[in-house]
């Protein structure tokens, strides 16, 4: 159980890296959408006994994170019409490189950090900590807007990482609460991005500094 | 009843709340309260000096959920006293000074906020809650800020405003971290006697640049000169004759109730022998009568600091009978100061109102115009250069009492009073040579000008609250020992038990000294007068020096007679000057200027301004609206405190 667990995690954190390394908008969506399912079906393997309503959960997840997210993310690009390359603020490689660094050093972290001992076995915590770098580092080095959305996920994905470790204390409710305010925000940034995209002719947000007072 | 001090205070304080009402239309009523509500309130302070009583109020009414605490004694008394002799003078002399007629716009707000800046200065003097003490020494800031730009179209009093509003606040907030740490402390806003808690000393520290600030001690003087130079005239009068002494007051005030750490009475007395000694020394420098004036306000409040640093120092050295000398003189002189610095304002603003220039190279020969006011000035003149038989010498002398009596106490004091007495004496010889500068280039020579040459003398409106203040010079002059007994219990108020009762022998001396030497000099005055009724006698021009033709222009400027001594400082002053030197053998063109700059001001304050807005601008750099870089800072912020959790934890 715990194996497949790690592997799930050894995966997503393998994504993240695909995320950053990817030149073209759909593949990072479709490289996030992935990571969603894969982080979805987690819950399921997590729980020894399987409640309906973590099923509930799980297919929850997957459903939003997969195929609803991607594809208003997909809309939201071909309204805007926006080209598809990324212009990254940080190269590919060097982004490449701090998603690594990250990597290793989350893993480093995480032995260093007192964890309770059913955890210390398990990959949660680096994945976590890595998929929240890994979503900083997009953040911090895409300038799309839609890109950056991607960033988010990553980042919201090993937030919910962290989540799983307390699977048994947090009610599914607030799992299912997070999952909504995400499709939400997503939903609403896919009308923004457009509405940027009429106003300002582009989606840099470099572009987007005269607002700052 | 009518006695009651505190009746008379409520009366004061009616009075004058319902001048505010008349303010605006009806200037006559406005006059009448403001001058009822100064008579209340001289008349409560006097009821309190001849007495000793102290009043205490508590719980009349409740403001920013605080109950209120009035406390009047002595040392309250002592400065109502002279906020009310000022208060008086100043309104009725601004009736012939700053008319509805010539300042239709600001002579209205004149008259308000000269009303809530007496009301707010009879609060900060009787409260006795840290909160209504703030609230009130706030509005009197912000009372005395609308008074000095009553003038506002000129930019260079909208900039002595601002200077004034800043270096204030400053000041205030210093207050802010005294009262709230004093409340912190003892747990309450109440003010009042805690002299057995050592452990409040350290937050005299607070006091000292909060009250010194607002007193124009050197060097936090830089808001003063401006303000008083452009301020209207009589607003000058109180400024300096009054709200500076606030400061004093504070100290005075919060020392007598809290302990002092072992080291304030030598910084207070070497601050005060500095204020002294550069404050002549920078007035020496200036061409500009208000300021020149406004530069001896930081010379004597240094007098006043001297006499009530060595009056802290004597309490160390055992309650040494000095350092209460030393004490009475500083408290004198705050009356004095207040008394002749106001007269001498109102005299400049005479001279102003009738020449339209404060620059003393444009004026001169204004005695023949302006007899009135060129008596008067010379007397306020004499006074403020510590002349016999007036009360400069009394205060002066009581200090010289206590410095000497230090000296020769052998004590570690005598260190410190040896140089400060000698240091004393320089500051008051530069004083006279500054007012002989003064009264010589002003008023005597030849006009220089053609605004000097019609100048007229100043209407009754004026010239009444001058003689009222010159009538209060000569009177402490004259009788020293009468006014005795109120200072020696404001200092009783002060820390009880310090000053004896009875006036010290010299003081009658120096009382019979005057009244003869005052006898004579008006024996003389009448044998003169009466010889040059009988014989006339001939006009010609000061100061020819024996040229055939001589003119206005050939006469001492006010910066060639002071040069000599200028040059002495020249290390502090840094004056710049401008020359150019006649060099052939028929000169066509020469020319000579020098200017006096605000040292502290150019030199320290602006780099140190300029050096906050660099770091500042840097700063901003930060802040440019690339979502990017602030998600980086949160990265990087999160890195530094993950990187402090584990550090902590290893």
């Amino acid at each position: 159980m715990n194996n497949t667990l790690n592997l799930l995690i050894g995966l997503a954190m393998g994504l993240n890296l695909m995320a950053l390394g990817s030149g073209r908008l759909p593949s990072v969506i479709r490289t996030v959408a992935i990571q969603g399912m894969v982080l979805g079906v987690m819950p399921l393997l997590i729980e020894e006994h399987i409640q309906w309503l973590a099923l509930a959960i799980a297919v929850g997840t997957v459903a939003v994170k997969g195929f609803v997210i991607p594809q208003l993310l997909q809309r939201a690009m071909r309204a805007a019409n926006i080209d598809r390359e990324i212009e990254p603020f940080i190269g590919f490689i060097p982004s490449l490189l701090l998603g690594a660094g990250g990597t290793i050093g989350a893993v480093a972290v995480a032995r260093v950090l007192p964890l309770l001992p059913e955890h210390a076995g398990s990959l949660l915590v680096p994945g976590a900590l890595a998929s929240v770098l890994t979503g900083f580092v997009m953040l911090i080095g895409r300038t799309k807007a839609i890109s950056q959305v991607c960033g988010y996920l990553i980042l919201e994905n090993g937030i919910y990482l962290f989540g799983l470790l307390l699977l048994k204390a947090t009610p599914l409710l607030v799992d299912a609460g997070i999952l909504l305010d995400l499709t939400v925000g997503v939903f609403v940034i896919g009308i923004i991005v457009d509405r940027i995209q009429r106003a300002f002719d582009s989606l840099d947000t470099r572009k987007l500094t005269i607002l700052r007072e | 009843m009518l006695l009651n001090p505190a009746a008379l205070i409520v009366l004061s304080g009616l009075s004058l709340a319902l001048s505010l009402v008349f303010a605006r239309w009806l200037s006559r009523m406005w006059l009448a309260g403001v001058v009822a509500g100064c008579v209340f309130g001289a008349l409560a302070a006097a009821v309190v000096l001849s007495t000793g009583m102290s009043v205490e109020s508590r719980g009349g009414f409740s403001l920013g959920g605080e109950a209120d605490h009035l406390h009047l004694d002595a040392v309250s008394a002592l400065f109502l006293a002279l906020l009310s002799v000022v208060g008086a003078a100043g309104a009725i002399y601004s009736r012939g000074y700053w008319t509805d007629a010539q300042h239709p716009r600001s002579a209205r707000a004149g008259r308000f906020w000269w009303s809530v800046l007496l009301l707010s200065l009879e609060y900060v003097v009787i409260a006795a809650n840290g909160l209504h003490f703030l609230i009130a020494w706030e509005l009197f800031t912000l009372s005395a800020y609308f008074l000095v730009t009553l003038d506002r179209q000129r930019a260079e009093v909208r900039s002595a405003g601002w200077l004034y509003l800043g270096a204030s606040h400053v000041g205030t907030l210093c207050l802010f971290a005294y009262f709230s740490c004093l409340a912190a402390a003892t747990g309450s806003w109440d003010l009042g006697p805690a002299l057995n808690r050592p452990e409040l000393a350290p937050l005299f520290w607070f006091a000292l640049i909060g009250f010194g600030l607002k007193s124009g001690m050197f060097p936090l003087h830089i808001w003063l000169p401006s303000a008083h130079a452009n301020a209207p005239s009589h607003v000058s009068a109180i400024l300096s004759g009054v709200t500076i002494k606030m400061g004093i007051y504070g100290l005075v005030r919060f020392t007598g109730w809290y302990p002092v750490p072992s080291q304030a009475g030598w910084v207070v007395a070497a601050l005060g022998v500095a204020s002294a000694v550069l404050g002549v020394a920078f007035a020496l420098g200036q061409h500009d009568l208000k300021r020149l004036l406004a530069y001896h306000s930081v010379e004597n409040i240094g007098i006043i600091l001297i006499g009530f640093g060595f009056a802290l120092i004597g309490i160390q050295e055992g309650n040494a009978a000095w350092g209460q000398l030393a004490l009475a003189g500083g408290l004198l002189h705050v009356w004095n100061h207040g008394l002749f610095k106001s007269l001498l304002f109102l005299g400049a603003g005479s001279v102003l109102h009738a020449t339209r220039t404060r620059e003393m190279s444009r004026l001169g020969g204004l005695w023949r115009s302006m007899p009135w006011t060129a008596a008067l000035f010379g007397l306020g003149a004499a006074a403020i250069s510590g002349l016999p038989p007036l009360n400069g010498f009394v205060s002066e002398f009581l200090v010289y009492l206590g410095l000497f009596d230090a000296t020769i106490s052998h004590t570690t004091a005598s260190w410190a009073s040896l140089p400060a007495t000698v240091l004393l004496g320089v500051t008051g010889a530069l004083a006279l040579a500054c007012f002989v500068k003064v009264c010589g280039v002003v008023f005597l020579g030849a006009p220089r000008s053609e605004a000097a040459l019609h100048a007229h003398e100043a209407g009754p409106a004026m010239r009444g609250p001058m003689l009222l203040l010159a009538g209060c010079c000569v009177a402490i002059g004259l009788a020293p020992a009468a006014f005795w007994p109120a200072v020696a219990r404001a200092a009783d108020a002060w820390r009880p038990g310090l000053v004896p009762p009875a006036a010290p022998a010299p003081l009658f001396t120096l009382g019979l000294c005057h009244l003869v030497l005052a006898l004579a000099a008006l024996l003389i005055a009448g044998y003169l007068a009466r010889r040059a009724h009988r014989y006339g006698f001939a006009r010609t021009e000061t100061w020819s020096c024996g040229y055939t033709a001589p003119d206005a222009r050939m006469q001492y400027t006010a910066g060639s007679f002071a040069s000599t001594i200028t040059e002495w400082f020249d290390w502090i002053l840094r004056p710049t000057r401008h020359k150019e030197i006649p060099e052939a053998v028929l000169p066509a063109h020469a020319h000579f200027e020098q200017h006096t700059p605000e040292t502290v001001l150019d030199h320290v304050v602006a780099p140190a301004g300029t050096l906050v807005m660099h770091v500042s601008t840097a700063a901003r750099r930060l802040q440019h609206g690339r979502v990017q870089s602030y998600l980086a800072y949160i990265v990087a912020g999160l890195a530094l405190l993950a990187a402090l959790v584990l550090i902590g934890v290893g």
